[in-house]
Protein backbone atom coordinates (compact mmCIF):
# COMPACT_ATOMS: atom_id res chain seq x y z
CA UNK A 1 0.00 0.00 0.00
CA UNK A 2 1.17 3.49 -0.80
CA UNK A 3 2.22 5.50 2.23
CA UNK A 4 -0.57 7.97 3.12
CA UNK A 5 2.06 10.68 3.62
CA UNK A 6 3.32 10.29 0.04
CA UNK A 7 -0.25 10.09 -1.25
CA UNK A 8 -1.12 13.39 0.44
CA UNK A 9 1.97 15.09 -1.01
CA UNK A 10 0.93 13.89 -4.49
CA UNK A 11 -2.66 15.07 -4.07
CA UNK A 12 -1.41 18.51 -3.07
CA UNK A 13 0.70 18.73 -6.23
CA UNK A 14 -2.43 18.58 -8.38
CA UNK A 15 -3.78 21.92 -9.59
CA UNK A 16 -7.21 21.47 -8.03
CA UNK A 17 -8.11 22.21 -4.41
CA UNK A 18 -7.97 19.19 -2.09
CA UNK A 19 -11.10 18.79 0.04
CA UNK A 20 -10.99 17.06 3.43
CA UNK A 21 -14.23 16.72 5.40
CA UNK A 22 -13.78 16.43 9.15
CA UNK A 23 -14.94 13.42 11.14
CA UNK A 24 -14.83 12.30 14.75
CA UNK A 25 -14.93 8.51 14.49
CA UNK A 26 -14.65 5.43 12.31
CA UNK A 27 -18.23 5.66 11.01
CA UNK A 28 -17.54 9.15 9.74
CA UNK A 29 -14.31 7.84 8.23
CA UNK A 30 -16.24 5.18 6.29
CA UNK A 31 -18.78 7.79 5.10
CA UNK A 32 -16.10 10.15 3.77
CA UNK A 33 -14.32 7.31 1.97
CA UNK A 34 -17.52 5.98 0.43
CA UNK A 35 -18.52 9.49 -0.72
CA UNK A 36 -15.37 9.48 -2.85
CA UNK A 37 -13.17 12.07 -1.14
CA UNK A 38 -9.41 11.75 -1.56
CA UNK A 39 -8.47 13.00 1.92
CA UNK A 40 -10.00 13.23 5.38
CA UNK A 41 -9.62 15.50 8.42
CA UNK A 42 -9.89 14.75 12.15
CA UNK A 43 -11.42 17.62 14.10
CA UNK A 44 -10.27 18.22 17.67
CA UNK A 45 -13.50 20.02 18.58
CA UNK A 46 -15.51 17.09 17.26
CA UNK A 47 -13.26 14.55 18.97
CA UNK A 48 -13.75 16.34 22.31
CA UNK A 49 -17.49 16.35 21.67
CA UNK A 50 -17.56 12.69 20.69
CA UNK A 51 -15.30 11.31 23.42
CA UNK A 52 -16.15 13.56 26.36
CA UNK A 53 -19.34 15.32 25.43
CA UNK A 54 -17.58 18.58 26.29
CA UNK A 55 -16.74 21.72 24.27
CA UNK A 56 -13.30 22.17 22.70
CA UNK A 57 -11.47 23.86 25.58
CA UNK A 58 -8.31 21.75 25.79
CA UNK A 59 -9.56 18.84 27.87
CA UNK A 60 -8.46 15.97 25.67
CA UNK A 61 -4.98 14.51 26.05
CA UNK A 62 -2.54 13.75 23.25
CA UNK A 63 -3.10 10.04 23.93
CA UNK A 64 -6.83 10.36 23.28
CA UNK A 65 -6.32 12.38 20.11
CA UNK A 66 -3.78 9.91 18.70
CA UNK A 67 -6.01 6.97 19.56
CA UNK A 68 -8.90 8.58 17.68
CA UNK A 69 -6.68 9.50 14.72
CA UNK A 70 -5.44 5.94 14.41
CA UNK A 71 -9.00 4.63 14.20
CA UNK A 72 -9.97 7.21 11.56
CA UNK A 73 -6.85 6.63 9.45
CA UNK A 74 -7.46 2.90 9.53
CA UNK A 75 -11.21 2.96 8.83
CA UNK A 76 -11.00 5.51 6.02
CA UNK A 77 -7.90 4.25 4.23
CA UNK A 78 -7.41 7.90 3.20
CA UNK A 79 -4.57 10.31 3.93
CA UNK A 80 -5.57 11.86 7.24
CA UNK A 81 -4.86 15.44 8.25
CA UNK A 82 -5.26 15.53 12.04
CA UNK A 83 -5.69 18.29 14.56
CA UNK A 84 -2.82 18.12 17.09
CA UNK A 85 -3.81 21.24 19.06
CA UNK A 86 -0.72 22.95 20.52
CA UNK A 87 1.48 19.88 20.26
CA UNK A 88 0.74 19.54 24.01
CA UNK A 89 3.64 21.45 25.54
CA UNK A 90 7.15 22.60 24.70
CA UNK A 91 9.48 21.23 22.02
CA UNK A 92 10.01 17.98 23.92
CA UNK A 93 6.29 17.32 24.08
CA UNK A 94 5.92 18.32 20.44
CA UNK A 95 8.58 15.80 19.53
CA UNK A 96 6.70 12.99 21.25
CA UNK A 97 3.39 14.18 19.77
CA UNK A 98 4.74 14.00 16.22
CA UNK A 99 6.23 10.56 16.84
CA UNK A 100 2.90 9.26 18.16
CA UNK A 101 0.78 10.72 15.34
CA UNK A 102 3.19 9.48 12.69
CA UNK A 103 3.16 5.96 14.11
CA UNK A 104 -0.65 6.09 14.15
CA UNK A 105 -0.65 6.31 10.35
CA UNK A 106 -1.55 10.00 10.10
CA UNK A 107 -0.33 11.90 6.98
CA UNK A 108 -0.26 15.45 8.37
CA UNK A 109 -0.93 17.34 11.60
CA UNK A 110 -1.50 20.95 12.42
CA UNK A 111 -0.06 22.49 15.56
CA UNK A 112 -0.95 25.97 16.75
CA UNK A 113 0.49 28.86 18.74
CA UNK A 114 -2.10 28.94 21.54
CA UNK A 115 -1.27 28.56 25.23
CA UNK A 116 -2.35 25.30 26.82
CA UNK A 117 -5.16 24.66 27.62
CA UNK A 118 -6.20 25.81 24.15
CA UNK A 119 -9.70 26.40 22.86
CA UNK A 120 -11.50 26.20 19.54
CA UNK A 121 -10.00 28.78 17.16
CA UNK A 122 -13.42 30.35 16.61
CA UNK A 123 -14.08 30.91 20.34
CA UNK A 124 -13.10 34.10 22.19
CA UNK A 125 -10.50 34.46 24.95
CA UNK A 126 -7.52 32.80 23.28
CA UNK A 127 -3.97 33.45 24.58
CA UNK A 128 -0.80 32.83 22.58
CA UNK A 129 2.72 31.61 23.15
CA UNK A 130 5.43 33.82 21.65
CA UNK A 131 6.19 33.53 17.95
CA UNK A 132 9.73 32.43 18.85
CA UNK A 133 8.48 29.62 21.09
CA UNK A 134 6.14 28.50 18.32
CA UNK A 135 8.93 28.58 15.72
CA UNK A 136 10.96 26.35 18.06
CA UNK A 137 8.01 23.96 18.31
CA UNK A 138 7.78 23.86 14.51
CA UNK A 139 11.48 23.04 14.24
CA UNK A 140 11.08 20.32 16.86
CA UNK A 141 8.12 18.92 14.92
CA UNK A 142 10.04 18.82 11.65
CA UNK A 143 13.01 17.15 13.34
CA UNK A 144 10.80 14.54 14.98
CA UNK A 145 9.28 12.99 11.86
CA UNK A 146 10.83 9.83 10.51
CA UNK A 147 9.04 9.93 7.14
CA UNK A 148 10.08 13.14 5.36
CA UNK A 149 6.67 13.20 3.61
CA UNK A 150 4.83 13.55 6.93
CA UNK A 151 3.48 17.10 6.77
CA UNK A 152 3.76 19.68 9.52
CA UNK A 153 1.07 22.36 9.20
CA UNK A 154 1.68 25.45 11.32
CA UNK A 155 -1.48 27.13 12.54
CA UNK A 156 -1.61 30.61 13.96
CA UNK A 157 -4.49 31.79 16.11
CA UNK A 158 -3.11 35.33 16.21
CA UNK A 159 -5.78 37.23 14.22
CA UNK A 160 -8.16 37.41 17.19
CA UNK A 161 -5.37 38.26 19.65
CA UNK A 162 -2.78 40.40 17.84
CA UNK A 163 -4.50 41.38 14.60
CA UNK A 164 -4.19 40.26 11.01
CA UNK A 165 -0.81 41.83 10.17
CA UNK A 166 0.89 40.20 13.13
CA UNK A 167 -0.80 36.87 12.27
CA UNK A 168 0.71 37.06 8.80
CA UNK A 169 4.14 37.84 10.29
CA UNK A 170 3.82 34.81 12.52
CA UNK A 171 2.79 32.68 9.56
CA UNK A 172 5.92 33.73 7.68
CA UNK A 173 8.11 32.94 10.71
CA UNK A 174 6.60 29.47 10.94
CA UNK A 175 7.17 28.92 7.24
CA UNK A 176 10.82 29.85 7.75
CA UNK A 177 11.02 27.46 10.70
CA UNK A 178 10.20 24.63 8.29
CA UNK A 179 6.41 24.25 8.19
CA UNK A 180 5.18 22.49 5.04
CA UNK A 181 1.88 24.35 5.04
CA UNK A 182 0.38 27.27 6.93
CA UNK A 183 -3.06 27.56 8.48
CA UNK A 184 -4.09 31.09 9.48
CA UNK A 185 -7.09 30.50 11.74
CA UNK A 186 -10.35 32.46 11.51
CA UNK A 187 -9.75 35.15 8.86
CA UNK A 188 -12.77 37.44 8.68
CA UNK A 189 -12.75 39.23 5.32
CA UNK A 190 -12.12 38.50 1.64
CA UNK A 191 -9.16 40.91 1.77
CA UNK A 192 -7.57 38.84 4.53
CA UNK A 193 -8.32 35.60 2.70
CA UNK A 194 -6.71 36.91 -0.46
CA UNK A 195 -3.63 38.14 1.38
CA UNK A 196 -2.79 34.81 3.06
CA UNK A 197 -1.77 32.62 0.08
CA UNK A 198 -0.16 35.66 -1.58
CA UNK A 199 2.12 36.29 1.37
CA UNK A 200 3.37 32.72 1.71
CA UNK A 201 5.48 30.48 -0.44
CA UNK A 202 4.30 27.21 1.11
CA UNK A 203 0.69 26.08 0.46
CA UNK A 204 -2.13 27.46 2.61
CA UNK A 205 -4.96 25.66 4.34
CA UNK A 206 -8.49 27.07 4.36
CA UNK A 207 -10.64 26.26 7.37
CA UNK A 208 -14.27 26.34 6.23
CA UNK A 209 -15.58 26.57 9.78
CA UNK A 210 -19.27 26.72 10.56
CA UNK A 211 -18.91 29.58 13.08
CA UNK A 212 -19.57 32.27 10.48
CA UNK A 213 -16.44 34.26 11.33
CA UNK A 214 -14.85 33.22 8.04
CA UNK A 215 -17.06 33.94 4.99
CA UNK A 216 -18.84 30.89 3.58
CA UNK A 217 -17.26 30.16 0.19
CA UNK A 218 -17.58 27.49 -2.49
CA UNK A 219 -14.70 25.19 -3.32
CA UNK A 220 -13.96 27.05 -6.55
CA UNK A 221 -13.93 30.41 -4.74
CA UNK A 222 -11.49 28.95 -2.20
CA UNK A 223 -9.33 27.55 -4.99
CA UNK A 224 -9.33 30.86 -6.86
CA UNK A 225 -8.01 32.60 -3.74
CA UNK A 226 -4.97 30.33 -3.98
CA UNK A 227 -5.57 27.82 -1.18
CA UNK A 228 -4.42 24.22 -1.73
CA UNK A 229 -6.41 22.40 0.96
CA UNK A 230 -9.82 23.02 2.52
CA UNK A 231 -11.06 21.34 5.69
CA UNK A 232 -14.72 21.22 6.76
CA UNK A 233 -14.08 20.31 10.41
CA UNK A 234 -17.49 19.81 11.98
CA UNK A 235 -19.99 20.37 9.23
CA UNK A 236 -20.98 16.72 8.74
CA UNK A 237 -21.50 16.28 12.47
CA UNK A 238 -23.46 19.54 12.80
CA UNK A 239 -25.69 18.49 9.90
CA UNK A 240 -26.49 15.16 11.56
CA UNK A 241 -27.48 16.67 14.91
CA UNK A 242 -30.94 18.06 13.91
CA UNK A 243 -31.83 14.72 12.31
CA UNK A 244 -30.88 12.82 15.48
CA UNK A 245 -32.78 15.34 17.62
CA UNK A 246 -35.91 15.00 15.50
CA UNK A 247 -35.80 11.19 15.70
CA UNK A 248 -35.27 11.31 19.47
CA UNK A 249 -38.27 13.60 19.90
CA UNK A 250 -40.46 11.27 17.87
CA UNK A 251 -39.29 8.24 19.88
CA UNK A 252 -39.94 10.08 23.13
CA UNK A 253 -43.45 10.84 21.93
CA UNK A 254 -43.91 7.09 21.57
CA UNK A 255 -43.90 6.79 17.80
CA UNK A 256 -42.99 3.58 16.01
CA UNK A 257 -39.70 3.34 14.16
CA UNK A 258 -41.84 2.05 11.28
CA UNK A 259 -42.77 5.64 10.49
CA UNK A 260 -39.15 6.76 10.66
CA UNK A 261 -37.46 3.81 9.00
CA UNK A 262 -37.97 5.02 5.46
CA UNK A 263 -35.81 8.07 6.19
CA UNK A 264 -33.10 6.15 8.02
CA UNK A 265 -30.22 4.16 6.57
CA UNK A 266 -31.36 0.56 6.23
CA UNK A 267 -29.87 -2.15 8.40
CA UNK A 268 -28.17 -3.76 5.39
CA UNK A 269 -26.87 -0.47 3.96
CA UNK A 270 -25.37 0.23 7.38
CA UNK A 271 -23.35 -2.98 7.42
CA UNK A 272 -22.45 -2.56 3.77
CA UNK A 273 -21.06 0.89 4.60
CA UNK A 274 -18.90 -0.70 7.30
CA UNK A 275 -17.30 -3.14 4.89
CA UNK A 276 -19.51 -6.22 4.72
CA UNK A 277 -17.98 -6.95 1.31
CA UNK A 278 -14.56 -7.20 2.89
CA UNK A 279 -15.86 -9.60 5.52
CA UNK A 280 -17.44 -11.80 2.83
CA UNK A 281 -14.29 -11.78 0.74
CA UNK A 282 -12.23 -12.86 3.76
CA UNK A 283 -14.65 -15.68 4.56
CA UNK A 284 -14.38 -16.91 0.97
CA UNK A 285 -10.61 -16.66 1.06
CA UNK A 286 -10.34 -18.73 4.26
CA UNK A 287 -13.00 -21.20 3.06
CA UNK A 288 -15.39 -20.63 5.93
CA UNK A 289 -18.09 -23.23 5.42
CA UNK A 290 -21.34 -22.00 3.86
CA UNK A 291 -23.50 -22.52 6.95
CA UNK A 292 -21.34 -20.25 9.13
CA UNK A 293 -20.90 -17.46 6.64
CA UNK A 294 -22.30 -14.09 7.60
CA UNK A 295 -25.36 -12.93 5.69
CA UNK A 296 -28.46 -10.81 5.83
CA UNK B 1 -15.28 -0.05 51.57
CA UNK B 2 -14.12 2.59 49.12
CA UNK B 3 -10.34 2.80 49.30
CA UNK B 4 -10.38 6.58 49.74
CA UNK B 5 -12.41 5.97 52.90
CA UNK B 6 -10.00 3.20 53.97
CA UNK B 7 -7.13 5.65 53.61
CA UNK B 8 -8.93 8.30 55.68
CA UNK B 9 -9.45 5.76 58.47
CA UNK B 10 -5.77 4.82 58.41
CA UNK B 11 -4.81 8.49 58.49
CA UNK B 12 -7.07 9.21 61.45
CA UNK B 13 -5.06 6.76 63.57
CA UNK B 14 -1.88 8.09 65.19
CA UNK B 15 1.42 7.57 63.39
CA UNK B 16 2.76 7.83 59.85
CA UNK B 17 1.96 5.69 56.79
CA UNK B 18 4.89 4.59 54.65
CA UNK B 19 4.15 4.31 50.92
CA UNK B 20 6.85 2.95 48.62
CA UNK B 21 6.46 3.93 45.00
CA UNK B 22 5.05 1.54 42.39
CA UNK B 23 5.08 1.96 38.64
CA UNK B 24 3.45 -1.29 37.51
CA UNK B 25 1.61 -4.40 38.69
CA UNK B 26 4.79 -6.15 39.86
CA UNK B 27 6.00 -3.36 42.11
CA UNK B 28 2.46 -2.76 43.42
CA UNK B 29 2.00 -6.43 44.41
CA UNK B 30 5.41 -6.61 46.08
CA UNK B 31 4.65 -3.49 48.14
CA UNK B 32 1.37 -4.97 49.33
CA UNK B 33 2.95 -8.36 50.09
CA UNK B 34 5.68 -6.67 52.13
CA UNK B 35 2.88 -5.40 54.37
CA UNK B 36 2.83 -1.69 53.58
CA UNK B 37 -0.52 0.00 54.27
CA UNK B 38 -0.39 2.29 51.26
CA UNK B 39 1.08 2.34 47.75
CA UNK B 40 2.23 5.43 45.89
CA UNK B 41 2.29 5.74 42.10
CA UNK B 42 5.41 7.56 40.99
CA UNK B 43 5.23 9.78 37.91
CA UNK B 44 8.98 9.47 37.41
CA UNK B 45 8.70 5.66 37.55
CA UNK B 46 5.66 5.66 35.25
CA UNK B 47 7.59 7.81 32.75
CA UNK B 48 10.59 5.49 33.03
CA UNK B 49 8.46 2.39 32.50
CA UNK B 50 7.21 3.99 29.28
CA UNK B 51 10.80 4.74 28.29
CA UNK B 52 10.86 8.47 29.09
CA UNK B 53 12.61 10.68 31.65
CA UNK B 54 10.37 12.60 34.07
CA UNK B 55 10.20 15.68 31.84
CA UNK B 56 6.43 16.09 31.60
CA UNK B 57 6.13 13.93 28.47
CA UNK B 58 3.56 11.49 29.81
CA UNK B 59 -0.11 12.36 29.33
CA UNK B 60 -2.87 12.32 31.93
CA UNK B 61 -4.41 9.39 30.04
CA UNK B 62 -1.23 7.35 30.49
CA UNK B 63 -0.95 8.26 34.18
CA UNK B 64 -4.58 7.31 34.83
CA UNK B 65 -4.22 4.03 32.92
CA UNK B 66 -1.20 3.11 35.03
CA UNK B 67 -2.97 4.11 38.25
CA UNK B 68 -5.92 1.92 37.31
CA UNK B 69 -3.62 -1.02 36.63
CA UNK B 70 -2.00 -0.58 40.05
CA UNK B 71 -5.29 -0.28 41.96
CA UNK B 72 -6.46 -3.47 40.25
CA UNK B 73 -3.29 -5.33 41.29
CA UNK B 74 -3.64 -4.61 45.03
CA UNK B 75 -6.21 -4.16 47.77
CA UNK B 76 -4.46 -1.39 49.69
CA UNK B 77 -5.20 2.29 48.88
CA UNK B 78 -3.20 4.10 46.21
CA UNK B 79 -2.17 7.74 46.19
CA UNK B 80 -0.90 8.95 42.87
CA UNK B 81 1.22 11.65 41.37
CA UNK B 82 -1.02 13.83 39.18
CA UNK B 83 1.69 16.32 38.16
CA UNK B 84 0.22 19.80 37.58
CA UNK B 85 -3.32 18.52 37.07
CA UNK B 86 -2.54 18.96 33.34
CA UNK B 87 -3.79 22.49 32.73
CA UNK B 88 -6.23 24.94 34.28
CA UNK B 89 -9.22 24.44 36.59
CA UNK B 90 -11.18 22.61 33.87
CA UNK B 91 -8.35 20.17 33.21
CA UNK B 92 -7.93 19.66 36.97
CA UNK B 93 -11.65 18.89 37.23
CA UNK B 94 -11.31 16.20 34.59
CA UNK B 95 -8.08 14.88 36.14
CA UNK B 96 -9.70 14.40 39.57
CA UNK B 97 -12.72 12.68 38.01
CA UNK B 98 -10.52 10.34 35.98
CA UNK B 99 -8.30 9.30 38.91
CA UNK B 100 -11.21 9.00 41.34
CA UNK B 101 -13.30 6.89 38.98
CA UNK B 102 -10.40 4.41 38.66
CA UNK B 103 -10.44 3.70 42.40
CA UNK B 104 -7.46 5.87 43.34
CA UNK B 105 -7.64 7.12 46.97
CA UNK B 106 -5.90 10.45 46.47
CA UNK B 107 -3.61 12.51 44.25
CA UNK B 108 -1.08 15.29 44.58
CA UNK B 109 -1.20 18.37 42.34
CA UNK B 110 1.73 20.77 42.14
CA UNK B 111 2.29 24.44 41.36
CA UNK B 112 4.78 24.01 38.51
CA UNK B 113 4.09 25.51 35.10
CA UNK B 114 3.33 22.74 32.60
CA UNK B 115 5.25 20.89 31.14
CA UNK B 116 6.62 20.11 34.59
CA UNK B 117 9.78 18.33 35.60
CA UNK B 118 10.89 16.11 38.49
CA UNK B 119 10.81 18.08 41.76
CA UNK B 120 14.49 17.40 42.42
CA UNK B 121 15.69 18.81 39.09
CA UNK B 122 16.74 22.46 38.59
CA UNK B 123 15.02 25.35 36.76
CA UNK B 124 11.46 24.60 37.71
CA UNK B 125 8.94 27.32 36.74
CA UNK B 126 6.33 28.15 39.35
CA UNK B 127 2.71 29.20 38.85
CA UNK B 128 1.26 32.31 40.53
CA UNK B 129 -0.23 31.42 43.93
CA UNK B 130 -3.76 32.66 43.15
CA UNK B 131 -3.88 30.57 39.99
CA UNK B 132 -2.67 27.53 41.89
CA UNK B 133 -5.18 27.97 44.73
CA UNK B 134 -7.96 28.21 42.20
CA UNK B 135 -6.89 24.82 40.83
CA UNK B 136 -6.88 23.33 44.36
CA UNK B 137 -10.41 24.65 44.87
CA UNK B 138 -11.40 23.09 41.53
CA UNK B 139 -9.87 19.75 42.57
CA UNK B 140 -11.76 19.76 45.88
CA UNK B 141 -15.03 20.60 44.13
CA UNK B 142 -14.52 17.89 41.49
CA UNK B 143 -14.32 14.84 43.78
CA UNK B 144 -17.52 12.90 44.33
CA UNK B 145 -16.33 11.13 47.51
CA UNK B 146 -15.27 13.71 50.11
CA UNK B 147 -12.73 11.14 51.38
CA UNK B 148 -10.74 11.34 48.11
CA UNK B 149 -7.50 12.94 49.29
CA UNK B 150 -6.33 16.15 47.62
CA UNK B 151 -2.66 16.70 48.40
CA UNK B 152 -1.29 20.15 47.48
CA UNK B 153 2.35 20.05 46.45
CA UNK B 154 4.49 23.14 46.14
CA UNK B 155 7.72 23.11 44.17
CA UNK B 156 8.61 26.70 45.03
CA UNK B 157 11.33 26.02 47.65
CA UNK B 158 14.15 26.24 45.09
CA UNK B 159 13.12 29.49 43.38
CA UNK B 160 11.03 31.38 45.96
CA UNK B 161 12.45 30.12 49.27
CA UNK B 162 11.28 28.12 52.27
CA UNK B 163 9.02 30.79 53.81
CA UNK B 164 7.06 31.09 50.58
CA UNK B 165 6.72 27.29 50.48
CA UNK B 166 5.17 27.34 53.97
CA UNK B 167 2.91 30.25 53.01
CA UNK B 168 1.74 28.36 49.91
CA UNK B 169 1.16 25.21 51.96
CA UNK B 170 -1.03 26.97 54.51
CA UNK B 171 -2.90 28.87 51.78
CA UNK B 172 -3.60 25.54 50.05
CA UNK B 173 -5.08 24.15 53.27
CA UNK B 174 -7.39 27.15 53.42
CA UNK B 175 -8.37 26.47 49.79
CA UNK B 176 -9.49 23.01 50.85
CA UNK B 177 -6.45 20.75 50.38
CA UNK B 178 -6.37 17.80 52.79
CA UNK B 179 -2.61 17.42 53.05
CA UNK B 180 0.51 19.41 52.17
CA UNK B 181 3.57 18.20 50.31
CA UNK B 182 6.47 20.67 50.39
CA UNK B 183 8.76 19.36 47.68
CA UNK B 184 12.53 19.26 48.13
CA UNK B 185 13.26 21.00 51.46
CA UNK B 186 17.02 21.52 51.59
CA UNK B 187 18.10 21.07 55.22
CA UNK B 188 17.14 18.90 58.19
CA UNK B 189 15.92 22.08 59.92
CA UNK B 190 13.48 22.67 57.08
CA UNK B 191 12.30 19.05 57.13
CA UNK B 192 11.65 19.41 60.86
CA UNK B 193 9.98 22.81 60.53
CA UNK B 194 7.41 21.76 57.92
CA UNK B 195 5.00 19.78 60.16
CA UNK B 196 5.36 22.47 62.86
CA UNK B 197 4.59 25.41 60.59
CA UNK B 198 1.98 23.81 58.35
CA UNK B 199 -1.44 23.91 60.00
CA UNK B 200 -2.51 20.48 58.74
CA UNK B 201 -1.24 16.99 57.79
CA UNK B 202 2.05 16.79 55.88
CA UNK B 203 3.60 14.39 53.40
CA UNK B 204 7.36 13.76 53.25
CA UNK B 205 9.01 12.82 49.97
CA UNK B 206 12.02 10.60 50.56
CA UNK B 207 14.26 10.82 47.51
CA UNK B 208 17.62 9.09 47.48
CA UNK B 209 20.34 11.40 46.18
CA UNK B 210 17.91 14.34 45.86
CA UNK B 211 17.97 17.82 47.39
CA UNK B 212 16.53 16.75 50.75
CA UNK B 213 18.83 15.19 53.39
CA UNK B 214 18.10 11.53 54.16
CA UNK B 215 15.60 11.25 56.99
CA UNK B 216 15.11 8.11 59.03
CA UNK B 217 11.44 7.18 58.80
CA UNK B 218 11.05 6.85 62.58
CA UNK B 219 12.37 10.39 62.92
CA UNK B 220 9.95 11.58 60.22
CA UNK B 221 7.09 10.07 62.20
CA UNK B 222 8.32 11.79 65.38
CA UNK B 223 8.46 15.09 63.49
CA UNK B 224 4.73 14.70 62.83
CA UNK B 225 4.51 13.65 59.17
CA UNK B 226 1.40 11.60 58.30
CA UNK B 227 2.64 10.00 55.08
CA UNK B 228 6.15 9.28 53.79
CA UNK B 229 6.47 8.32 50.14
CA UNK B 230 9.55 6.60 48.71
CA UNK B 231 8.92 7.08 44.98
CA UNK B 232 12.21 5.80 43.58
CA UNK B 233 12.91 2.97 46.04
CA UNK B 234 11.91 0.05 43.83
CA UNK B 235 12.82 1.56 40.48
CA UNK B 236 16.38 2.15 41.66
CA UNK B 237 16.61 -1.25 43.30
CA UNK B 238 15.27 -2.84 40.11
CA UNK B 239 17.69 -1.00 37.86
CA UNK B 240 20.63 -2.26 39.92
CA UNK B 241 19.32 -5.81 40.01
CA UNK B 242 18.56 -5.74 36.28
CA UNK B 243 22.02 -4.41 35.43
CA UNK B 244 23.61 -7.11 37.58
CA UNK B 245 21.62 -9.91 35.96
CA UNK B 246 22.25 -8.59 32.44
CA UNK B 247 25.91 -8.17 33.18
CA UNK B 248 26.17 -11.74 34.38
CA UNK B 249 24.66 -13.08 31.14
CA UNK B 250 26.86 -10.85 29.03
CA UNK B 251 30.06 -11.68 30.88
CA UNK B 252 29.60 -15.33 31.87
CA UNK B 253 26.96 -16.39 29.29
CA UNK B 254 24.85 -17.83 32.08
CA UNK B 255 22.12 -16.43 34.31
CA UNK B 256 23.36 -15.61 37.82
CA UNK B 257 23.20 -18.56 40.18
CA UNK B 258 21.05 -16.82 42.79
CA UNK B 259 18.14 -16.82 40.34
CA UNK B 260 18.01 -20.62 40.41
CA UNK B 261 16.68 -20.62 43.96
CA UNK B 262 13.06 -20.10 42.90
CA UNK B 263 10.99 -22.12 40.46
CA UNK B 264 8.72 -20.41 37.91
CA UNK B 265 5.72 -21.65 39.94
CA UNK B 266 7.08 -20.02 43.10
CA UNK B 267 7.39 -16.79 41.16
CA UNK B 268 3.80 -17.01 39.94
CA UNK B 269 2.69 -17.25 43.57
CA UNK B 270 3.90 -13.71 44.04
CA UNK B 271 1.51 -12.59 41.32
CA UNK B 272 -1.72 -14.26 42.28
CA UNK B 273 -1.26 -17.93 41.29
CA UNK B 274 -3.14 -19.11 44.42
CA UNK B 275 -6.15 -16.97 43.65
CA UNK B 276 -6.31 -18.17 40.05
CA UNK B 277 -5.69 -21.79 41.07
CA UNK B 278 -8.69 -21.54 43.37
CA UNK B 279 -10.82 -20.40 40.42
CA UNK B 280 -9.44 -23.26 38.39
CA UNK B 281 -10.47 -25.74 41.10
CA UNK B 282 -13.89 -24.20 41.47
CA UNK B 283 -14.66 -24.91 37.81
CA UNK B 284 -12.89 -28.28 38.01
CA UNK B 285 -10.50 -27.39 35.22
CA UNK B 286 -7.65 -29.73 34.57
CA UNK B 287 -4.38 -28.51 36.11
CA UNK B 288 -1.81 -28.40 33.37
CA UNK B 289 0.29 -25.80 35.16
Amino acid sequence: MERPTKKLRELLKKPELLKAPGVVDAIGARLVASAGFDAIYMTGAGTAASRLGWPDVGLLTMSEMVDNAQRIAEASGLPLIADADTGYGGPLNVRRTIQCYERAGVAAVHIEDQQWPKRCGHLEGKTLISAEQMATNIRAACDARVDADFMIIARTDAIAVEGFDRALERAKMYEEAGADMVFVEAPRTMEQLKAIPEALSVPSLFNMAASGKTPFLTASEIQNLGFKLVIYPNFVLLSAIPVMQRVLLELRAGGSIKDLASQATSFTDFFDLLGMDEVKALEARYSVDDKSRVGY
Amino acid sequence: MNRATVLRKKLSAPGMLIAPGAYDGITAKLIEQAGFPLVYMTGAGTSASLGYPDYGLVTMTEMVANAELITRAVNIPLISDADTGYGNELNVTRTVREFESRGVAGIHIEDQVSPKRCGHLDNKEIEALEKYLSKIRAAVAARTNPDFLIIARTDCRASLGFDEAIRRGNASLEAGADMIFIEAPQTMEEVRAIPKQIKGPCLLNVVQGGKTPVVHLEDAEDMGYKIAILPGLLLRAAVQAFDQALDSVKTYHVAPDYLNNTSPQQNFKRFGADEWDAIRSKYALEDKG
